[in-house]
């Protein structure tokens, strides 16, 4: 028994290392690539009429997901998953910091108490949201009684509503990470670094932010990735002129009923995305 | 010595856990009762309809929830299957039938069917009658009577610049792109590519104005003073309205649409005899009265008239006068063609 | 020094009291005494007494947990066998395609994977059940576990314990055992927590692959918008915060953490 276990730990043998591997794989065969696989066949088909499908094989939604009118919505895609990612690493950094040399015995508790905000139902924490933003809102309300303010100011639907309900969502996904990766590293490499002379920046700037730095890119991956395909904060808190691209898809297999063309959409970002993961592989190893 | 204890308590609760839904699935099914799968809305039915249901016959209602009909409908599409009774809207009709997902229901098997009436036996929208009308409504708009110094009495108040960033319309095809053609006097039979230019301009026209597209948060916003003015459908506006009683509804001296949400038996329904009873059950004129009287819907049932409330009932809003019901039309049934030109407007209206 | 540190505080629970602001407003707002929460109209327990009658809301609640904690396992321990893999082995061959599709669920639109699940689960004829609910969350978890446990590992791997187990003696399974394990547990901890909390919000995936009777208490949620998300839904999440935050507690004030004497 030790030995076989040791054998499958030990991982000398490519065998071995695809047998660990193999639960996980079973899960992404039948739940992910089996799926997304037949989204990806069904992206070459057409759309008939009432949005049924014909297997006729063809570049068509394609050529349509690279419309001009489409571009301002990758664009804006972008730029708000890059801007969640950046406002989560840097508020999320020194709070990960914090966490892991600073809360002493509450640590634990506090690392459950930044989830534990999302166990309620995320609609509800919109409408609450909604309820501290809106016109009439708390917000404004406070504001115009302090005399800060004369008219209230319309929050919601704004971009500024989007970026907060997407920070606030995120946040925890970037934290968790950091605080994993920062835990590890180890003290006395940082207490060296003071005993040769360095200052508090120097010290973090030249051991802990490097050495942190796996936490940071699975910090950002489980940002700013999920954050392209977000929907529903624009759904509920964004305005008409924020369209994001998981809204163009979720409307496709919806409201249109045009699989296909839904189907193209993901495959292109599926395509990107992975390309990019590719890419950063390749630099990483260079 | 706490710490181990605790812990081992822990363990098991946590091996324990996983097992629990298994377990109460196990009890619910020992009962191995006759059942119906229905797929409807939250709440969109009476408070004790379905246990009254189950008492007189025994059969109990299992309530599956959907939050709007296109992902219904992308659900079931999909293949997802099992639910007896469903309620789909009538323009969603002519997509279930092409796809073959609804069991007609038997000529002659529900003997409350009379109760309907007329105007809503053989509609348009499905005039072999494989569905049964289950509530009514039209599409108007809703305001705030504080914020706003004069009603809205046309579609084009949604247009005016007064109220920018003060209004919300529907995110829903049909409803949008019908005011469209209406304010243009463009009927709904058409196909000419010209005309759907115009229509897309006229909606992306407005689109600076709006300040959300929503079929059903918008009633929040309305409720909190977020909007003022916003394209609704009757009932839901109603419901809304109890909690702000500054919130009014008209119908549009242009004239409107009435929409009929349906019941429709699913395909490969497994309980079909005990889904006709509940039908016939829903049918009878006191259980219909009552849905309508807790939704604030109109019912197609006739013979439920003399038992919906008198308030309800003399509201022109919920049931419109003589003159304004005969100028209110059902949808144009689109063929997929239209359809198809129907949505590419409405997504290029959300994209521009 | 100690007034930096301070600050650092001070900051941290800014930002706690951003994430729990809307906490707060859920909570008041629990007591509303009106069925659109969105505008305050006066104090009233009603809906924590309706609540306790509301068997559809509890059951769907209970749905909800059983499902994010069977989710949250199996993610865990792939997510463990997996990054144990990808980290601490040879480097082979496919590793990387591994690593890629190890972070495809979370690229994929929730309603593009919700759709493509379910039609493919209806094509093998496989009956919609609990089971393929928490198997398809788990996947959506698994992007979440396998990013935790990895940067352990990887921080782990540079301190070479286990090496230096092995150097004792010990077998790989004695080191993994002793030392690794015992050692990535926080990292598994925090990526079953990730993964609980993604499992426990998730709609879209949820409606669609969601069988008959399967109510969770998102999909209820979000069906109650169109006639009203009444504050039983405060009232309900407010239970089980407060649940929540007492087994905190609880366990903060007696627990001894292990890891505590074996760090500094």
């Amino acid at each position: 028994m030790d030995r076989a276990l040791s054998w499958l730990l030990g991982g000398r043998k490519p065998a071995a290392s695809h047998l660990l591997l193999a639960p996980a794989s079973l899960w992404l065969i039948f739940f992910l690539i089996i799926p997304a696989g037949g989204l990806v066949l069904l992206s070459f088909a057409k759309t008939g009429p009432y949005g049924a499908i014909v297997w006729e094989f063809g570049f068509q939604n394609y050529r349509r997901a690279f419309d001009t009118k489409y571009l301002p919505v990758f664009a804006r895609t972008l730029a708000f998953a890059g801007g969640t990612t950046a406002l989560c690493l840097v508020l999320g950094y020194p709070l990960a910091y914090y966490l892991t040399f600073r809360a002493g015995r509450w640590r634990n508790a506090l690392l459950v108490g930044l989830m534990v905000p999302f166990w309620s139902s995320c609609l509800v924490a919109y409408y609450s949201w909604m309820i501290v933003l809106g016109k009439e809102g708390l917000l404004n309300t406070a504001l115009i009684r302090a005399g800060f303010l004369s008219a209230p100011i319309g929050f919601l639907y704004t971009p500024f509503a989007i970026l907060l309900g997407l920070v606030y969502f995120y946040l925890p996904f970037t934290v968790l990470p950091l605080y994993a990766s920062l835990e590890k590293v180890p003290r006395s490499v940082i207490e060296a670094a003071y005993d040769l002379g360095a200052g508090r920046w120097t010290a973090f700037f030249k051991v802990t932010l490097p050495l942190s730095l796996p936490g940071v890119v699975a910090g950002c991956v489980l940002t700013f990735i999920p954050c392209l395909g977000d929907f529903l904060t624009v759904e509920i808190l964004g305005g008409p002129r924020y369209y994001l691209l998981g809204n163009l898809i979720s409307n496709q297999f919806m409201m249109a009923q045009d699989w296909p063309f839904g189907s193209a959409l993901t495959s292109i970002l599926l395509a990107g995305l992975v390309g990019g993961l590719w890419l950063y592989q390749r630099w990483e190893k260079a | 010595m706490p710490e181990p204890i605790s812990r081992r308590g822990f363990l098991k609760a946590a091996i324990l856990a996983p097992l629990m839904p298994a377990l109460l699935a196990a009890c619910r099914r020992a009962g191995d009762q006759r059942v119906v799968n229905f797929f409807n809305w939250s709440n969109y039915i009476g408070k004790d309809t379905l246990p009254e249901f189950t008492r007189r016959t025994g059969i109990a209602v299992r309530y599956d929830l959907f939050a709007d009909e296109d992902e219904m409908f992308t659900k079931l599409r999909a293949g997802a299957r099992g639910y007896d009774l469903i309620v789909v809207g009538d323009y969603l009709i002519p997509r279930f039938k092409s796809l073959n997902l609804i069991d007609p229901v038997p000529a002659g098997t529900l003997k409350n069917l009379g109760n309907l009436a007329p105007r809503f036996r053989r509609p348009i929208y499905d005039p072999e009658e494989t569905t049964v009308p289950y509530l009514w409504g039209t599409t108007g708009i809703a305001y705030n009577k504080k914020k706003l110094k004069k009603a809205p009495t046309s579609w084009w108040d949604l247009w005016d610049e007064k109220y920018k960033d003060r209004v919300s319309m529907l995110d829903n095809v049909r409803d949008c792109i019908s005011v469209a053609m209406q304010l243009l006097g463009i009927p709904q039979t058409t196909r000419d590519p010209e005309d759907f230019r115009r229509i897309r301009e006229l909606l992306v026209r407005q689109k600076p104005l709006v300040k959300q597209y929503s079929s059903s948060s918008y009633l929040n916003s309305l409720v909190a003073g977020e909007i003022d003015l916003a394209m609704t459908w009757s009932g839901d506006l109603f419901q809304t309205a109890r909690e702000n009683p500054d919130l009014d509804y008209v119908l549009p001296k242009e004239g409107t649409y009435m929409w009929v949400d349906c019941m429709a038996i699913l395909r490969g329904a497994r309980h079909r005899a005990d889904t006709l009873r509940l039908i016939d059950y829903l049918l009878e004129p006191d259980v219909a009265a009552g849905i309508a009287n807790s939704m604030r819907y109109a019912t197609p049932n006739l013979a439920a008239d003399p038992l919906v409330d008198q308030s309800l009932r003399r509201d022109p809003r919920v049931y419109p006068t003589p003159g304004v019901a005969k100028r209110l039309q059902l949808h144009h049934v689109l063929d997929s063609e239209q359809s198809e030109l129907w949505s590419q407007t409405w997504a290029d209206v959300k994209v521009a | 020094m100690s007034a930096k540190r301070r600050g650092m505080g001070l900051y941290c629970a800014g930002l706690f009291s951003f994430l729990y602001l809307p906490l707060v407003v859920m909570f008041v707002f629990s007591f509303n005494d009106a069925r659109r929460n969105v505008v305050w109209r006066g104090f009233t327990l009603k809906w924590y007494k309706a609540l306790f009658h509301n068997t559809e809301l509890m059951s769907a609640m209970l749905t909800s947990l059983e499902l994010a904690a069977t989710a949250a396992a199996i993610a865990a321990v792939l997510g463990m066998l997996a990054s144990y893999a990808m980290v601490k082995h040879k480097p082979f061959r496919g590793r990387g395609a591994y690593d890629a599709l190890l972070n495809v669920p979370l690229m994929m639109p929730e309603v593009a994977l919700g759709v493509g699940v379910l039609t493919f689960l209806v094509r093998a004829g496989y009956e919609l059940d609990f089971m393929a609910l928490a198997c398809s969350h788990a996947l959506i978890c698994l992007p979440y576990t396998v990013a935790a446990v990895r940067a352990r590992l990887i921080s782990l791997q540079e301190s070479s314990l286990e090496d230096a187990a092995m150097d004792l003696g010990a077998t790989e399974w004695q080191a993994f055992a002793k030392v690794t394990l015992p050692l990535a547990m926080p990292a598994i901890f925090s990526g079953a927590l990730l993964s609980f909390t993604v499992s426990f919000q998730d709609f879209v995936t949820s409606f669609f692959v969601a069988g008959i009777g399967i109510v969770t208490m998102p999909i209820k949620v979000y069906s109650m918008m169109k006639f009203g998300v009444t504050p039983e839904i405060n009232a309900l999440s407010v239970c089980l915060l407060l649940a929540t935050f007492l087994l905190i507690g609880l366990n903060a004030a007696f627990a001894v953490r292990p890891d505590e004497s074996s760090r500094h």
